[in-house]
């Protein structure tokens, strides 16, 4: 059993909805709209909107096959089911997918910020504080996370509230047409770009649904209100961006969304006024670091046969710094990793794995009835 | 233990004995030849053969009830024509001579110590073994007056004073629940302070009150001087600049604490009561704001919000815009901050600390001199020297109304230990502001907001009911909502339900008009 379980922490369905949202809102609003956009063009939120209904599906694996043992995450389950070295390697699977999102995340994270407010500062700076906020999270635990994301969804919120208020004077409909002009299975293929987003947070479940208050009954409909909820609330900006950019101009950012933030202007005397919507976009970000912090802690704490994951914390903390470190320090290797490497590495293991527990579970029931 | 020590304690074990000679000796022994230690002797029913003595502190006993015991002893006795003998214990004496309201029977010689060094009179006689405890505290008092550091305008003026027990009846005064408790306690070896702690039976948060015993009964301590003491030894937080104990000397503000179903604290010798659990939200909520109609107590709680987030970050946001991102200045303004900086020779980050000190130093300066002389301080400091300061081109007349703006700011806010706690957060976030911009910022101030987020107060999150998120608690958060929707109490009160359905008030229809 891993660390929240022994402890009994519980996290209420309101919150396990706001950290669904912020592990997914933060790179789905902008460098994943970015790439959808060099796809399939206007249809940013087409791509956006199938995604997000694939989502809701493999959420919904997700919550059925933990809700028999409620109590029981990913790794706890398959240790269960088919002993402890195979828990061990879903634990480093685990692992493995958090630490490649890492990169992801750290892109958007670094470029938002280094590029369009800090272009002097060193790159080491972008990457220690992030580590550091998020290990002080991580060291308080997951209630603590969760109480953070609830404020980061609030944020959400009013960073949204701020786009619309400062794009509406130049959207332009005829920039969103038409409608599925690249077909279907170019959308679809392109909407395997926002998979990769919501696979962060299909995994959270798998490892935080046993700490969610009656994750047996709810937690299947809070996954799925997460995700969806997710989704419409990034689905705001890839409208924006293609009506008020326009998709041409959309996909020559790497941060698509920092140029639709720079753009947004109240009035004449409020012309700029990102860094408000970068303030506000500061929690979710965070949130994502210090999650990724602690699901490989967790899993780290579950190959090394540990029983706390305090002590994981501060090793993961350097080995997932180096690791965005070496990804964001070339960009060329960055939109590479982000564009080809991360979705291959993210979507086998986001719909593989519930999938694969699901079928063990079906096959090996009794066995966990008799445990 | 030293020698001395133990020796008094073992004297403080052992009981009276029937001798008066042996008992006044041990208390002379342990009492010394203090100077205001008073023995007046007496006779029991004015017979030689039956000597005592009455012992008490000069100045905090009231010689009016001293007088009363002597007469009562010595005149009452013989005008009865009762025999002493025919009284042979202090349980005869307390019931059939004694006129004063409270005087019991004393067996140990701790008891009687304690009683003498509280106040009250202990009264030794030859031939019993027990001494007659006899309550006598009256020593002088602070009048109540209006509290200084939470002031209102409407609303009750009482302050609490030094004595806990006028401190008790002022909130027994406001609440007559006979479910109102005050379980006493005492801590500090030496000082042996009195506490009380309150809380209405029925709506108490279940364990809370068991779990301020217990907090209080591990303190180990020889005094207890203030409050503060027992605060910083039974909060949640230790090591946090965020006070999980809510301090204040308003009764209004206990009795609407205790009614939410919360415990407060009552130490002796201080004006200062503690309430547990605290929320951060409270210190921003006035007593004016329940007093006042709801649409005024709302508005305010807002300009006081406002005045917590320009306390905290204006100074910080201030020198990461000028120093770092001066593109998002609006151009008109940033060209009016330009124009004032031109001169300064300092850092923007440099300035902003040497005046945000200077101010420190004028307020701590204005604080500790008398008032006529503070007030003077703080004209000249604020006035002249700023005014100097921006002639002589040390500071930008900007930062000057930044500084000035926040200052004001963190005085709205109602809870002065809060905003002291804010003064200090103010120093790192615009170290940091000033030293990394936005990513400086931004880690510290999230760095704090997850500390903020990870503090209990006796099992309560601190920064409930925003979070975690209790819609039902939502009515007296950021706005305070009219007394008749605020139906129900916090939701870990015992029982939450505060009023009937349908308060609101409705126009009644004339008939035949």
């Amino acid at each position: 059993m891993t660390n929240q379980q022994t402890t009994r922490v519980q996290i209420t369905s309101g919150m396990f909805i706001a950290m669904i949202v912020n592990l997914i809102f933060v790179k789905a609003i902008g460098v994943t709209q970015g790439v959808i956009a060099r796809a399939v063009g206007q249809d940013m939120w087409l791509a956006t909107l199938l995604g997000t209904l694939q989502g809701v599906a493999v959420m919904y694996i997700t919550y059925v096959a933990i809700r028999k043992t409620p109590n029981l995450d990913f790794m706890a389950l398959s240790e269960r089911l088919l002993g402890k070295w195979i828990a061990k390697v879903i634990a480093l699977i685990i692992f493995l997918f958090f630490l490649a999102g890492f990169g992801p995340i750290m892109i958007t994270f670094v470029y938002h910020l280094q590029e369009y407010f800090l272009p002097e500062a060193p790159l080491y700076l972008f990457i220690v504080a992030p580590l550091l906020v998020g290990l002080l999270g991580c060291f308080y635990g997951l209630e603590v996370m969760a109480r953070l994301a609830l404020v980061g969804l609030l944020f959400i919120f009013l960073l949204n509230v701020l786009i619309i208020m400062g794009s509406t004077n130049e959207f332009d409909i005829r920039n969103l047409l038409p409608v599925m002009e690249n077909g279907f299975p170019r959308t679809f293929a392109a909407s395997l770009n926002f998979d990769a987003d919501w696979a962060l947070a299909t995994m959270l479940a798998a490892v935080v649904l046993p700490s969610v208050k009656n994750a047996d009954k709810t937690g299947g409909k809070n996954g799925m209100i997460g995700i969806a909820a997710s989704g419409l609330l990034t689905m705001i900006w890839p409208i924006l961006e293609g009506a008020v950019l326009s998709a041409e101009v959309t996909s020559q950012y790497t941060v698509s969304c920092m140029k639709l933030a720079r753009n947004a202007h109240m009035g004449h005397f409020l012309q700029r006024y990102e860094m408000i919507m970068i303030a506000l976009y500061s929690i979710p970000v965070l949130f994502e670091v210090m999650f990724c912090i602690y699901a490989t802690s967790i899993s780290a704490a579950k190959i090394a046969g540990l029983k706390s994951n305090k002590a994981m914390i501060p090793i993961v903390s350097v080995i997932l710094g180096c690791f965005g470190y070496w990804i964001v320090d070339d960009h060329f290797r960055a939109i590479d990793y982000l564009e080809n490497y991360w979705p291959r590495i993210a979507l086998p293991i986001a719909f593989g794995l519930p999938v694969l527990l699901l079928m063990l579970r079906l096959m090996l029931g009794k066995k966990l009835n008799k445990a | 233990m030293s020698t001395a020590q133990e020796k008094l304690q073992e004297q403080l074990a052992a009981s009276f004995t029937p001798q008066l000679a042996d008992n006044a000796a041990v208390l002379d022994q342990i009492l010394g030849k203090s100077a205001d230690m008073q023995q007046r002797e007496l006779k029991l029913c004015g017979s030689s053969e039956y000597p005592g003595v009455c012992c008490f502190v000069d100045g905090l006993a009231d010689t009016s009830i001293i007088e009363a015991i002597l007469k009562a002893l010595i005149v009452f006795g013989s005008d009865l024509h009762r025999d002493p003998a025919a009284m042979p214990t202090a349980e005869e004496i307390c019931t059939t001579l004694m006129v004063n309201a409270s005087a019991k029977p004393c067996r140990q010689v701790r008891d009687g110590i304690a009683g003498i060094v509280s106040g009250d009179t202990l009264v030794l006689i030859q031939g019993l073994d027990e001494a007659i405890l006899v309550s006598s505290k009256g020593w002088k008092d602070r009048s109540i007056e209006e509290p200084s550091s939470e002031n209102n305008v409407r609303g009750p003026r009482d302050g609490f004073t030094e004595s806990i027990r006028t401190n008790t009846a002022h909130v027994r005064r406001r609440i007559k629940d006979p479910l109102l408790r005050f379980d006493a306690t005492v801590v500090g070896t030496r000082t042996q302070t009195d506490i009380n702690i309150a809380y209405i039976q029925d709506l108490v948060k279940e364990g809370l009150v068991e779990e301020v015993k217990r907090r209080l009964k591990r303190i180990k301590i020889d005094a207890i001087l203030e409050s503060g003491y027992i605060e910083e030894l039974i909060e949640d937080a230790p090591l946090s600049p965020f006070n999980t104990v809510q301090s204040t000397e308003r009764p209004d503000k206990v009795a609407s604490a205790l009614l939410e179903g919360r415990v407060a604290i009552f130490i002796d010798n201080t004006p200062v009561v503690l309430i547990v659990p605290t929320f951060f939200w409270q210190f921003i909520q006035a007593p004016d704001d329940y007093y006042n109609r709801y649409w005024v107590g709302s508005f305010f709680r807002c300009v006081r919000y406002l005045a917590l987030i320009i306390s905290l970050v204006l100074p910080s946001i201030y020198v990461m815009l000028v120093s770092f991102h001066h593109e998002m200045i609006p151009t008109s303004l940033a060209l009016t901050i330009a124009s004032g900086r031109e001169v300064v020779p300092f850092p923007v980050l440099l300035e902003a600390i040497m005046l945000e000190i200077a101010f420190e130093l004028m307020r701590e300066a204005g604080l500790r001199m008398p008032k006529p002389i503070g007030q003077a301080v703080s004209i000249v400091g604020s006035l002249i020297i700023g005014q100097a300061a921006v002639a002589a081109g040390l500071v930008s007349p900007f930062m000057v109304i930044v500084v000035a703006i926040t200052e004001i700011s963190s005085f709205a806010i109602p809870s002065y230990s809060s905003s002291l706690a804010l003064r200090i957060f103010r120093f790192p976030l615009l170290i940091a502001s000033g030293t990394f911009g936005l990513l400086g910022f931004a880690t510290v101030f999230f760095a704090l907001m997850l500390h903020a987020l990870s503090i209990r107060s006796f099992g309560e999150s601190y920064m409930a009911p925003a979070s975690p998120f209790r819609p039902s608690d939502q009515r007296d958060m950021l706005l305070r909502m009219p007394i008749w929707m605020m139906n129900d109490r916090p939701e870990f009160a015992q029982d939450t339900k505060r009023m009937g359905e349908q308060q609101m008030p409705t126009q009644q229809t004339r008939k035949g008009g």
